[in-house]
């Protein structure tokens, strides 16, 4: 979630030029008279989760999640599982 | 090294501000505002020195120094206050919506400078209302007369309040001309009231 202000391009611009961050995608999810809500798909070898979300809340946003987290020495794509059902 | 970028940082977040239409917005109104204000109590000043038999430029130019002095420190401390007073209320409403606390944050900061420039903006503008009609009275003496000068003053005056007028009908796709014309005609209304003055 974030103010109105800054805009949605400083936002991203701002999130990509974090340490590890090779690339940024910003949606967004929903708008308020205040706030927005977007959704920040971030890619990376080595990005600095710490100094992302201090990035973030400086513009004035925060992070209220993080839903997926890929590490390691290869891509491991989700696997759907029984109990996925 | 690290003093040139944090030069060249201090500048982009100039350019930023600048460059926001909010900021410009507010800014413009407190120039404009204050420059007519500006303006209008020279135009008052320079009538009121020449009826009242003034028979000096320089003394005019002291007075209406005094005068941009005092509206120039009004112009930058009342905005100053009234704008420390407005962005707090904002940031605390988008604190209220966010759920956070804002303080030291990028979004402050940039209120803080907004303010700054607001304050600059209402600041120069009573200067050049001012200043300008006051270069007349330099040339007193020696290039104009006393009742020349003053004259000129009062149609250096209306023409800041007309080039005033025309930019605020030039942005909002008035015509120009004739919002040039309203504004200055404010300065002929103060030079021919003062006229009534008793004394």
């Amino acid at each position: 979630m974030k103010p109105q202000e800054p805009d949605i391009l400083e936002f991203t611009d701002t999130a990509a030029d974090c340490s590890g961050v090779d690339g940024v995608n910003a949606v967004l999810i929903e708008t308020d008279r205040e706030v927005q809500n977007l959704k920040l798909t971030i890619e990376g070898e080595d990005i600095d989760a710490d100094a992302l979300e201090a990035a973030v809340a400086d513009l004035g946003g925060t992070v209220h999640s993080i839903d997926q987290v890929v590490c390691g020495e290869r891509l491991v794509e989700q696997v759907e599982t029984p109990q996925d059902r | 090294m690290s003093d040139v970028s944090s030069l060249r940082d201090r500048f982009d977040s100039v350019r930023r501000l600048l460059e926001d239409e909010e900021v410009r917005s507010i800014s413009r109104r407190y120039f404009i505002s204050n420059g007519f204000d500006g303006t209008l109590t020279c135009i008052g000043v320079v009538v009121g020195a020449y009826l009242s038999g003034v028979t000096d430029g320089l003394t005019v130019i002291t007075i209406g120094l005094g005068a941009a002095v005092g509206l120039g420190t009004s112009g930058v401390w009342s905005v100053w206050e009234i704008e420390r007073a407005e962005k707090q209320a904002e940031l605390m409403e988008l604190e209220r919506a966010m759920l956070a606390d804002l303080e030291d944050t990028a979004v402050q900061q940039r209120r803080a400078g907004a303010r700054k420039i607001n304050a600059i903006a209402s600041g120069i503008g009573p200067l050049i209302g001012i200043l300008l009609p006051l270069g007349p009275f330099l040339g007193q003496g020696i290039v104009v007369s006393m009742l020349e000068a003053t004259l000129l003053a009062i149609a250096v005056g209306v023409a800041v309040l007309f080039v005033f007028g025309a930019y605020l009908g030039s942005i909002s796709k008035q015509n120009w001309i004739v919002a040039g014309v309203r504004m200055g005609l404010a300065g002929i209304v103060v030079a021919v009231l003062n006229l009534f003055l008793p004394g």
